[in-house]
């Protein structure tokens, strides 16, 4: 095989914001005809780079190549002329325009974005609709379809499945080998390891701003056994793990911790029902719904898109009130006026979006504090054991604190333990978890794992929602599967799998 | 992109209606006001309608400029400052002049304050200082400026100049067809331009979410420059309005920071979000005429005038949280 010129390179490329380095020395390299995973824990500099690439950020030093030619990127416009199409973590469309305006404001043919949404099924949505009144997860679709409009030679996609169905997820896929065999590339930035073994042809691990790896399966297996049909499978999630946290990886600590608080065990603490719902609805959105968590359990939650998980975490947290049914606490009935409430009788929300619960231009501590000025009477007064609390909850969770000052500018991983860390600091009793791992690194979602695990076996009572149906099996010691509004089944978490849980979240009944 | 509204028809009205419907609330109680207004006079008509119109043009021009710059995720605390530049250059260029002359310092002082606030908009798009406090800096400037060019109130213009924005070369009486075509043509053209055109988008966009903006490959800073732009324009027709109006120029500071507050209050009450992004500039047209109606409304009804600034803070007040309480029950049957 000739080594022809990648499609897309960079070389020592670097960028700090301020004092914070992000990419120390980045060199990275897209072929036609593949699709390469960018792996990396939190702060490992993947953002940066995709910024980087798509025309963002300039780099600070390093060169960049498009087809072997030097490139310098000054306005995403530069990169898009080049033919290289990025879907960023954040969606690219304006919020009180209608899909039409965001169109002609980019300057997108709209019959090629229609059949690029057709190919999501999306073929008939309505295009003078406001972005804000559609959900996240068209969104995500809605920009994918507006950057393959422009027929890019690249797709950087930065951890589109995360906000993905299975069902839109698997589309992704099909269209990135579709891609592939175009002789064209894609460039896929996710957390799900899983994603990455299944479809990706190369992997570069980013570690601290740097590339410290490059899993190249088909080279390996080329000149090992002579065949070259190697692919990511014959990697494993294990080495790619390791690469990515280097020389600390943790994996026993969560495995540990999982164990010593097994479902039986945790059981035999308390059987007291810390939380109950009973017959709750809103609207035609949420139905009927009840189901009681106890004291140091984790229950589960499941669905496809849009099914009113969203709806019922507000009803649960206090945000909403519901049409018909109650929420119990502690066996009592609480008619809730808004979350100051909820929060007063310990139940706490840690929502979908981290950036909604966080105070984003304050520090690291602020935030972590916030939750202490609910109660008037502390208005004036100054906790004496705040520090240490504070402290206490950095150290627990390990946050980052390089970028302390404020917390927008903390990776993602880092942010999330924020929103977590302040119901540390503040104290609660019952843990409402939306979608907490979603776009997170490996290494953090272990910790977020452990952590969870470990407040369970404190006695706390805590309701997880998660897209990721693996985590179910990991954390969780029962699961609920919602469709159309209603719970429609109940798994032990030991035994859902996969399968059986897609199965109840497509409103199907088990096969037995 | 008119065909292409026509075909889709009904549907695209009625959901538009629906989307702004502050802003057809807002000529709503207008239309109302003036019905009231006519009852509550012995006579109304082509003297009253005039007078309003009239009167109402500065504010409304500034309304307008406002409007754009909020509507960009901005403000402009300066836009009185840059009204009594204007004002104050105007009367001191054009006493005495032919009409044509008279024409062509207008041109003149639209052209280079246009140019002057997108300057302004340059200067923070670049210092990253928020717009507030370089506006409020600017303000401070250009109203010493034009102390500068017109130390006391005087100065003059051509009576055709008078008539173009009145309808009387005297200033006094004539027909209401000059001010409401001198209103309406301004208003019109920039809430097509803000509509229709891709900069007029970009200046909702930036306004909206200027990440996703500069992500999507819009230029902000130009978007940016373009909204101060259109808003140095319309305070510099404030000006020359004013000038049509009175007969002279009066460079008096207070002058420029009332007209300042009150584009704000015309931004607010016409349905323009302060955070950027939403409503329409029509609407500000009409808040800013209501504005100015209620001085003569209350002296209609035997109201003291040193009262009318209560009023009109509760009527703002009023208003939106009327406003709020639309929405939230619209949110809560949805």
């Amino acid at each position: 095989m000739t080594a022809s010129r990648p499609l897309l390179e960079t070389v020592n490329i670097a960028k700090s914001y301020g004092s914070v380095v992000a990419l120390e020395a980045a060199d990275f390299a897209v072929r036609r005809g593949e699709i390469h995973a960018l792996l990396g824990a939190n702060g490992a500099g993947k953002s940066t780079l995709v910024k980087i690439l798509a025309g963002v950020h300039l780099a600070d030093s390093g060169e960049l190549f498009v087809d072997g030619t030097p490139m310098q990127f000054h306005a995403p416009v530069d990169a898009m002329a080049v033919g290289i199409g990025t879907v960023f973590q954040d969606p690219a469309l304006i919020p009180d325009l209608t899909l039409k305006q965001n169109l002609q404001l980019s300057e997108i043919d709209e019959p090629a974005f229609v059949s690029w949404l057709g190919w999501f099924d999306l073929g008939q949505l309505d295009l003078d609709a406001l972005v804000h009144e559609l959900p996240l997860e068209t969104l995500r679709v809605v920009d994918l379809a507006r950057a393959l409009a422009r027929d890019p030679q690249v797709l950087l996609l930065d951890e589109i499945t995360a906000a993905l169905t299975a069902d839109q997820a698997e589309r992704v896929f099909a269209l990135l080998a579709h891609w592939k065999e175009l002789g064209r590339a894609g460039v896929l930035i996710t957390h799900r390891l899983a994603e990455v073994l299944r479809i990706c042809d190369r992997a570069t691990i980013l570690r601290d701003g740097r590339n410290v790896a490059l899993f190249e399966p088909g080279k390996e297996a080329d000149a090992s056994n002579g065949s070259s049909t190697g692919t990511m499978q014959d990697v494993g999630e294990h080495e790619l793990v390791e690469a990515m946290l280097g020389a600390e990886v943790r994996e026993e600590r969560f495995e540990e911790s999982g164990s010593e608080t097994s479902a039986s065990e945790v059981r035999s603490i308390a059987d007291e029902i810390a939380f109950a719902a009973r017959g709750l609805s809103s609207g035609e959105v949420v139905r009927d719904i009840s189901f009681e968590v106890r004291r140091g359990e984790i229950l589960g939650l499941v669905a496809l898109e849009g099914q009113g998980q969203e709806r019922l975490f507000s009803l649960l947290s206090g945000d909403r009130r519901p049409t018909a049914g109650e929420i119990q606490v502690g066996g009592a009935q609480r008619g809730w006026g808004g979350p100051y409430d909820a929060v007063s009788d310990g139940v706490v929300l840690i929502p979908g979006d981290r950036l909604l619960s966080l105070l984003p231009n304050l520090p690291v501590r602020q935030n972590l504090v916030v939750p202490l000025f609910n109660r008037i009477r502390e208005w004036l007064r100054i906790p004496q054991d705040e520090r240490k609390r504070v402290l206490n909850a950095i150290d627990r969770l390990s946050i980052d604190t390089r970028a302390a000052s404020q917390v927008r500018r903390l990776s993602g991983g880092n942010q999330q333990k924020i929103a977590i860390g302040r119901w540390l600091v503040a104290g609660f009793r019952t843990l409402l978890c939306f979608d907490p791992t979603r776009g997170i690194d490996v290494q953090t979602k272990r910790e977020i794992y452990a952590l969870l695990r470990e407040l369970a076996g404190n006695g706390a009572a805590i309701l997880l929602y998660t897209s990721e149906l693996a985590e179910i099996q990991l954390v969780c010691d029962r699961v609920l599967v919602m469709h159309d509004g209603r719970i429609v089944d109940e798994q032990e978490a030991a035994r859902a799998t996969e399968s059986t849980l897609l199965t109840a979240a497509h409103g199907l009944e088990a096969a037995v | 992109m008119i065909s292409a509204v026509r075909s889709a028809g009904a549907v695209v009205w009625s959901r538009g209606l629906a989307r702004h419907s502050w802003t057809v609330g807002v000529w709503l109680l207008l239309s109302v006001l003036l019905v009231w207004y006519a009852t509550l006079i012995p006579v109304f008509g082509q003297f009253q309608v005039t007078s309003i119109s009239k009167n109402s043009l500065p504010l409304v021009y500034l309304a307008i400029g406002q409007a754009i710059i909020v509507i960009a995720g901005g403000i402009d605390l300066s836009l009185g400052g840059l009204l009594l530049l204007s004002n104050a250059l105007a009367a001191r260029f054009m006493e005495d002049q032919p009409f044509a002359m008279v024409l062509l310092v207008a041109l003149l002082l639209i052209a280079g304050l246009a140019l002057l606030n997108a300057l302004v908009g340059y200067v923070i798009s670049i210092s990253g200082v928020p717009d507030i406090v370089v506006t409020l800096a600017t303000g401070y400037i250009w109203s010493g400026i034009a102390l500068w060019v017109l130390p006391s109130p005087g100065g003059g213009t051509a009576p055709e100049f008078r008539w173009l924005f009145t309808g009387a070369e005297s200033g006094i009486g004539g027909t209401y067809v000059m001010p409401i075509l001198m209103m309406l043509v301004p208003a019109l053209v920039v809430f097509f331009l803000s509509r229709q055109t891709r900069i007029g988008l970009a200046i909702y966009a930036i306004g909206s979410d200027d990440t996703a903006a500069r992500l999507a490959g819009l230029d902000v800073r130009r978007a940016k420059m373009a909204s101060y732009a259109i808003g140095g324009a319309l305070a510099a027709l404030a000006g020359l309005a004013t000038v049509a109006l009175t007969g002279t120029g009066d460079p008096r500071f207070s002058v420029g920071a009332n007209a300042t507050l009150n584009s704000v209050a015309a931004v607010v009450l016409g349905g323009i979000a302060l955070v950027g992004g939403t409503g329409l500039v029509l609407g500000a047209v009409a808040a800013g005429v209501i504005l100015i109606m209620l001085n003569p409304i209350l002296s209609a009804m035997g109201i003291d005038p040193n009262n009318a600034q209560i009023i009109q803070g509760l009527l703002i007040a009023g208003v939106m949280m009327v406003g709020g309480l639309v929405t939230l029950l619209r949110e809560r049957s949805a």
